[in-house]
């Protein structure tokens, strides 16, 4: 009888929580997502990612285009990407973070390669990755998991962490099939994934 | 690794770890580039480097974890080593809010949110998934629970209940010891040390690799931690301790969806206490240097399969514990759990997770005139299942946790634990949680089955007017049932500068069916002999009441080489017999708990390799037990010389000569002070 009332009260004050919380949630102003510094060293990562990977002639209009990276799902960064990438240059251009909440909202934005050469696919989109790579064929576009199993699945570089440390693997096919020119100095640093392309990319 | 993972409500706050130990390894690197707003400047850092920098706990399970609606704290390898602590109490001091005090030099009572005891109950503790509380008072024997502390990946803590994903006990929190995977500790590591009080400690491990995915290690570890003093009698105590232990793990890939843990220890452990029990004869009770010995091993295998959209975790260990109390008490008991785990993303925004546990207990045991137990063999069966949803909301900065526990235990029967939590990331900076659960701590054997010959009053004594002598006994009772509570917690956790971040969390639990201790009618009694009365004191669940209290902990990196971090919590018991309830001790239990605690620590990167870190603690006084108020400084310097030799010397208690932080309860050992200490020790890595 006890344990009757307790339960009935825990069911009441559980719904005005989950109300109470809700309503307020509404009202809050869309912002980032809590950022962390496993992101700090990732911004890194893809740093120099966009210094050791060489993009087909097509990709940018002029010498001084941004390179233009795009984070898709639940960002985890925060604002340290754009912080860390923030007055940085690469063969002398600068870098436009993007932001795509879903991949229908990709593949609105991103039609050819110059709106996007790298993409980064966050942990929430587990659940989307076919889908997320199917939408970039035929573009050239860098694509950086944190996905178990990304580059198995046609991404090309995966981040994994490793003992709490982040390393990568590269699926050397898909950056072969989406003319993306890798460093080797990256590869040799790199766990290579071979496996097949399952959606075979096309390059234009 | 993964059964942990699904198990942790999680990490800290990542943004506060993760920044340090990032900045500590990036700082040297990147020196003098202006990054806008104090970020290392990590494009300055090559891939090599960036590979070579850690991380803390940050797996996207322990990720999501870390914005986990519960109060969660971790205290990471690089802290354990950083305090220079050399035993799991000490170093569970650095979380906010948990109470740890020393008994003597082999004995702590450790608790969360009140209740503090020897014989505290309601906290959970697992290492590596494996529980080890007893289930003969559901505590925790602190003395032989212990790991090579090198190999310590962390230590996460959680106050409040986790009762939905860890079952009963888990009340007041759950401290959850996570070593480090074996491919993590592939080199040999030697320690040797030894100090005033740790006379001396030697670890020996060995990593290594079999094939590709297959990698072990081995370890051995000692240690003699000689005798403080006797504060009442002014002398030396016999409160020395020595323990070894020895054990393996070996992790196992074959294919890259599966993974195999097996892991296993055995140890030993000899303590020594001065002990005092009633006796019928003249002058009625006898007190004397007592030894105890404790051994025992256990040895879990895990199995984790990774699917793509979910994962599972097959679990199952065996533990083994014999207890010889000498002139108190002998008991062996044999654990076998078996436990399952699914987790799965039944949507983009929804994850599941659902598990079944079956747990089985053998105990027999010796009793002597003070303790005994009933029934001497008693095997009991325990079966669980749980499922919790995750739901996130509003693009995700909004998650809602929904679950519970139905457990069944041979004692109370159905068990329902069921837990409602919602975390909001207002933005990117801050983030506030709340929570409503429902816990409950089954009864343990001894509260069932005890019979505890406490004191003996003298015939004609005060308080026994009759010409026989009166045994005071408390006794356990099949009546007696679980304690329930109901728990209310509010969180708040704030990154205000990328150098300073805070983390509050206040809560209100309310108990029911506490244990109360309620008289029973006198009757006399032969055996032993000579004839004497009994008066009882039986098990009951006649006490209930709130308890509520607040924990703070803030974290400022004031320059890039200095770190301060402080914690200070307020905890307020009001705990009362029922109206019906005889008890004849005095209400509130509280005093035996710290109303406040603090501390304020110093991590200071001296020169490249050299390290300081200072530490001053306070608890306020325990009127119940009449300990006062004490102030704590401790110190600790490390070198790492060139060569993988570390350096480390530490001293303990610098700001007064001995302080006293608890006292015993229901077992009569002599509380021993905690003195000035001063210990150092050499470590050598090597391929």
């Amino acid at each position: 009888m006890q344990v009757d009332a307790t339960m009935r009260r825990l069911r009441l004050l559980i719904t005005i929580l989950v109300i109470l919380l809700s309503s307020w949630a509404l009202e809050a102003r869309a912002q980032d997502a809590p950022s962390s510094s496993e992101y700090l060293i990732k911004a890194g990562f893809i740093y120099n990612f966009a210094n050791l990977v060489q993009w087909p002639q097509n990709a940018f209009t002029q010498a001084d285009s941004p390179i233009v990276i795009g984070i898709l799902g639940e960002d985890h960064f925060g604002v340290t990407l754009d912080r860390v990438l923030q007055g940085k240059k690469v063969n002398g251009r600068p870098f436009v973070v993007r932001r795509f909440k879903s991949v229908a909202d990709l593949a609105q934005s991103v039609i050819d390669l110059k709106d996007c050469q790298i993409l980064f696919v966050s942990s929430s989109e587990t659940a989307h990755v076919t889908e997320a790579i199917q939408t970039l064929r035929g573009i050239s576009v860098l694509t950086i998991g944190e996905i178990p199993g990304f580059a198995k699945r046609g991404g090309i570089i995966n981040l994994v962490l490793e003992d709490n440390k982040v390393r990568f693997e590269v699926n050397v096919e898909a950056a072969k099939q989406a003319d993306l020119n890798i460093s080797s100095r990256l590869l040799a640093l790199a766990k290579i994934v071979q496996h097949p392309v399952l959606d075979g990319r096309k390059t234009e | 690794m993964l059964t942990i993972h699904h198990r942790n409500i999680g990490s800290v706050n990542p943004a506060r770890r993760v920044f340090l130990c990032v900045v500590l390894a990036v700082l040297f690197r990147a020196s003098g580039s202006a990054q806008s707003q104090d970020l290392p400047d990590v494009t300055a850092m090559s891939v090599e480097d960036l590979m070579n920098v850690q991380v803390t706990s940050v797996s996207k399970r322990t990720q999501k974890l870390a914005d986990a609606a519960a109060a969660i704290f971790v205290i990471t390898q690089d802290d354990i080593r950083r305090s220079g602590a050399t035993t799991i109490p000490e170093a569970l001091r650095m979380v906010p809010g948990i109470e740890v005090a020393r008994i003597d030099e082999n004995k702590w009572a450790i608790s969360s949110r009140g209740f503090n005891g020897r014989f505290a109950n309601k906290l959970l503790v697992l290492i590596d998934g494996r529980s080890v509380y007893t289930p003969l008072f559901s505590g925790v024997y602190w003395n032989v629970q212990d790991v090579m502390l090198e190999d310590v990946d962390r230590i996460e803590v959680i106050r409040g209940p986790g009762a939905t994903l860890w079952g009963a006990n888990a009340v007041n929190g759950v401290i959850n010891i996570i070593t480090k995977s074996a491919k993590s500790t592939q080199s040999a590591l030697v320690t040797a040390g030894g100090g005033t009080e740790m006379r001396g400690l030697s670890n020996l491990r060995y990593g290594g690799r079999l094939n590709k995915g297959t990698y072990y290690r081995a370890y051995a570890k000692y240690f003699n931690v000689g005798p403080s003093r006797d504060p009442f009698l002014g002398r030396r105590a016999d409160d020395d301790w020595d323990a070894l232990r020895g054990g393996f793990r070996a992790d196992w890939t074959p294919k890259s969806p599966d993974s195999f843990t097996l892991q296993g220890d055995i140890y030993r452990s000899r303590y020594g206490e001065t002990l005092t029990v009633p006796s019928l004869e003249a002058p009625y009770s006898s007190t004397f240097p007592n030894q105890g010995r404790i051994s025992g091993g256990n040895f879990l295998g895990r199995w984790n399969h990774a699917f793509e959209n979910s994962s599972t975790s097959l679990q199952a260990y065996y533990d083994r514990t014999n207890i010889a109390e000498n002139s108190l008490f002998k008991d062996h008991q044999n654990i076998f759990d078996i436990d399952f785990q699914h987790t799965f993303h039944a949507s983009g925004s929804q994850e599941f997770i659902w598990g079944l546990g079956y747990r089985s207990i053998a105990d027999s045991n010796d009793s002597s005139f003070a303790v005994s137990l009933r029934p001497d063999q008693n095997t009991l069966n325990q079966f669980s299942a749980f499922a919790q949803d995750e739901i996130s909301l509003l693009d995700k900065r909004v998650r809602v946790t929904l679950g519970s526990k139905l457990e069944y235990n041979e004692f109370t029967g159905l068990e329902l634990e069921p837990n409602a939590r919602v975390l909001w990331n207002i933005t990117h900076n801050q983030s506030v949680w709340t929570a409503v659960s429902r816990a409950v701590r089954t009864p343990a054997l001894t509260e069932r089955g005890l019979r505890l010959n406490s004191v003996v009053i003298p015939p004609g004594g005060p308080g026994n007017p009759s010409p026989l002598p009166t045994i005071v006994a408390v006794f356990g009772s099949d009546k007696f049932k679980s304690e329930n509570l109901l728990a209310y917690e509010v969180g708040y956790r704030v990154q205000l500068t990328s150098n300073l971040s805070a983390d509050i969390a206040t809560f209100y639990n309310y108990y029911t069916h506490l244990r109360s201790a309620e008289p029973g009618a006198p009757f006399l009694e032969a055996d032993p002999a000579p004839v004497h009365f009994v008066a009882p004191l039986i098990a009951d669940n006649k006490m209930s009441g709130g308890t509520y209290g607040t924990e703070l902990f803030a974290d400022w990196r004031v320059l890039p080489k200095w770190k301060l971090s402080g914690s200070y919590s307020y905890l307020q018991m009001n705990i009362r017999k029922n109206a019906d309830s005889l008890d004849p001790t005095p209400d509130n239990p509280g005093p035996a708990s710290a109303r406040h605690q603090f501390y304020v620590r110093s991590s200071l990167d001296l020169l490249k390799r050299l390290e300081h870190d200072a530490v001053v603690r306070y608890v306020d006084q325990l009127p119940g037990l009449n300990v006062p108020s004490y102030y704590s400084v401790d110190t600790h310097f490390s070198y790492r010389v060139p060569g993988g030799v570390e350096l480390s010397i530490g001293s303990q208690n610098l700001l007064n000569k001995r302080h006293l932080e608890f006292a015993p309860d229901f077992i009569n050992t002599s509380p021993t002070e905690v003195g000035r200490t001063i210990y150092g020790s050499v470590t050598w890595r090597f391929e």
